[in-house]
């Protein structure tokens, strides 16, 4: 079997052991073992030191262990993770999640017992993610091996994001914003120091999943940068694939005498580069859950023209403001709405209504009125975009405008963003609009960056296929 | 490695690096345009061949990177004053080559393009404003090589100064013909694999019709 096709036993195991596994709630071993306990797979602790956890029989040592393992998780320090991977090894099982640091980012020793992993791997023929791995999360498969906190019961089920992340506290971060506010996430990986299984093992993966439709990573370091690069550009025919790249590139720092040189600095070859590549670059967290978010729930717009429909004047004006700046991810104008989208909404709404985009039709307005000249933007053939800007302070909006509109978008063809803000309800209401599928926003930069993302996707995706 | 450039390290020789006119007749092998030129050596008569003026007179050596600010370039030579420059310039610089260029008249912004080696991921192309300042404009745009004329047009339009292709002021400067350049020296760098270390085209301009490489600086590994 290939090593990407033998990654479904990997994220899918039917029997999993737990080396390390402890007693105590404040062990890494006792919390892994605890989150594998709602998991439904046949779970078989090791630990010479406990006889039960939570009413399962420890297994003294490995050896004792049944044939058919599917993971060994190891929660034990680094050398000793050497040592018990060699002997799981042994007994035939053929995937490992290495929680331990102090591995290759600690120094000499460190490193030279990564290389062993590294080599072990190779020879063996066996996966192993990590050291230093975060570990695995798959919501629709209820594998769930984090040892830190992470909001994972707000997080939606039939999520379709595959997040691949380096490092630790940056995915937990965004893992908890992204519960707080709604997020559909179908795995969730954390590379670690990489010695086995890297960034290119996952992107083929999820490429091939069905259950995902968008791929996110976090890289620090992209070792086999032109490999990455060329399978990502093939995933992105299908899927957007999304990086968060962070960390400078070496040119800097090479003796350089060349004006090129000097001008490479910090990070544009690597930015130039994920271009060429159709490879969609965001800076920090929120933007990766932003991106990811609106990418996975909507798909490409058929152009860059965008209707702004408010009840709060200000914030309609902001808006026009956002969307006409000079943004090169993509750029995005403000619809030019007929003669027939004004008059209809004046009839829809007040005579002073504001109908030349901005539509501002004011804080008299109400739910009706809101949801008629919704009807009458989408029906403007000059309209690419919806951006709604919702607020439920006007005595006449009520909070029926969530489903009101959710369920305009579910029939629409064309994207409709929301921003939305509502006190300290703000990330519940954006949630709620989440559950009845609006990609939602609490900022109007924020609502026009995601639809900066869907012009740039479709621009991506148009490339691809006039190449193949 | 390329037919042509096997020929072109045949007569390269084995220097470690390539003076002026070496590093131009490299590019001209993937259709880059320079200016009609000859180089001439320290003992070497004046003798341009049929070089139209007006002239530029440059000293021609790979030790040199920055000709301008040791005097090295000197401009606007007609017939008469020729004679006297270029041996100006031989005097100036007594063991070094000297190139006599026709000085090409063009319109428009000056740009570069150039090539680096990221350690990471290989040759990258850079396009950008050019000239003396380029490295204060910081406006460029990369790619890895090699880049396709499509990804070239992509890169021109990040410019900061990308406006001036849409007819600015009446200048008529031929993106396509930019683009496609870019794209060959990227070919270029491909081609020529590890050993190239960094390549600099500054500036490129517009002249005739033609985008023109006045200064092409090559460094080996």
């Amino acid at each position: 079997m290939d090593k990407i096709a033998s990654l479904k036993k990997f994220l899918n195991p039917k029997k999993i052991a737990v080396i390390g596994a402890s007693k105590s709630k404040d062990k890494v071993g006792g919390i892994v073992f605890r989150r594998l306990l709602d998991s439904r797979r046949r779970l078989f602790p090791v630990n010479p030191k406990e006889t039960a956890i939570e009413g399962y029989k420890v297994s003294p040592d490995i050896q004792s262990l049944p044939k058919d393992i599917d993971l060994a998780i190891i929660t034990i320090s680094a050398a000793a993770a050497v040592k018990s991977v060699e002997m799981c090894i042994k007994k035939g099982i053929p995937n490992y999640i290495i929680v331990a640091g102090g591995f290759g980012e600690v120094g000499a020793e460190g490193r030279e017992l990564e290389e062993k992993l590294t080599g072990l791997a190779k020879e063996k023929n066996v996966n192993i993610l990590g050291p230093n791995s975060l570990g695995i999360f798959l919501p629709d498969e209820n594998i769930d091996t984090i040892f830190v906190e992470h909001g994972d019961k707000s997080l939606d089920r039939k999520g379709r994001v595959a997040c691949i992340v380096q490092s630790g506290s940056v995915g937990v971060e965004a893992l908890g914003y992204a519960s707080n506010t709604g997020y559909g996430m179908r795995a969730f990986v954390g590379l670690g120091n990489k010695c086995d299984l890297d960034e290119i093992d996952f992107l083929e993966y999820f490429a091939r999943d069905e259950k995902t439709n968008c791929l996110g990573f976090y890289l620090e370091n992209i070792e086999r940068g032109r490999q990455f690069l060329t399978v990502a550009k093939e995933a992105a025919r299908e899927k957007p694939v999304v990086v968060l790249k962070a960390g400078r590139t070496h040119t800097a720092v090479l003796a350089v005498s060349s004006h090129t040189g000097k001008l490479a600095g910090s990070d544009n070859v690597i930015s130039g580069a994920l271009k060429q590549f159709g490879i969609q670059r965001v800076y920090d967290d929120e933007e990766f859950c932003d991106a990811t978010k609106v990418l996975s729930m909507l798909s490409g717009t058929p152009g860059n023209r965008v209707a702004v429909l408010t009840a709060a004047g200000g914030y309609g004006v902001m808006c026009t403001d956002f969307i006409e700046k000079k943004d090169m991810r993509a750029l995005l104008k403000m619809a030019k709405l007929s003669k027939d989208t004004q008059k209809r909404i004046k009839e829809a709404t007040f005579p002073f209504t504001a109908c030349e985009n901005p539509v501002d039709i004011t804080a008299s307005a109400d739910d009706r009125m809101f949801s008629q000249s919704f009807d009458i933007l989408i029906e403007d053939d000059g309209v690419d975009i919806i951006i709604c800007i919702a607020f439920f302070a006007p005595p006449g909006i009520s909070e029926n405008l969530i489903d009101i509109i959710a369920d305009k978008i579910k029939k629409s063809d064309k994207p409709v963003i929301v921003f939305t803000k509502y006190g300290p309800f703000t990330d519940n209401s954006i949630k709620n609009l989440y559950y009845a599928g609006v990609a939602a926003y609490p900022s109007v930069g924020r609502a026009v960056r995601a639809a900066r993302f869907l012009v740039e996707r479709t621009k991506i995706k148009q490339r691809l296929d006039q190449k193949a | 490695m390329e037919k042509k450039l096997k020929r072109w390290f045949e007569t390269f020789g084995d220097k470690e690096n390539p003076d002026e006119f070496d590093a131009k007749r490299l590019v001209m092998l993937y259709s880059i345009k320079v200016p009609k030129g000859k180089r001439l050596g320290p003992e070497d008569a004046l003798n341009i061949d049929d070089i139209k003026p007006p002239y530029v007179v440059k000293v021609c050596s790979s030790n040199i990177l920055h000709k301008t600010e040791l005097k090295g370039v000197l401009l606007n030579n007609d017939k008469e004053c020729l004679q006297d420059n270029f041996k100006l310039m031989q005097d100036r610089f007594p063991k070094e080559n000297i190139l006599v260029e026709n000085q090409s008249t063009y319109m428009g912004p000056e740009f570069i393009i150039g090539i680096i080696k990221d350690p990471a991921l290989g040759h990258a192309v850079m396009v950008g404003a050019g000239g003396v300042l380029t490295e204060i404009y910081k406006d460029t745009a990369f790619r890895l090589a090699p880049c396709s004329v499509t990804d070239a047009t992509d890169m021109i339009d990040e410019l900061v100064l990308s406006p001036v292709f849409d007819n600015f002021r009446g200048m008529n400067l031929d993106k396509k013909k930019l683009a496609q350049t870019i794209s060959q020296v990227s070919r270029l760098a491909h081609d020529l694999g590890d050993k190239l270390s960094q390549l600099d085209i500054n500036p490129i301009v517009f002249s005739d019709g033609e985008w023109i490489a006045l200064d092409v600086k090559v460094m080996f590994e």
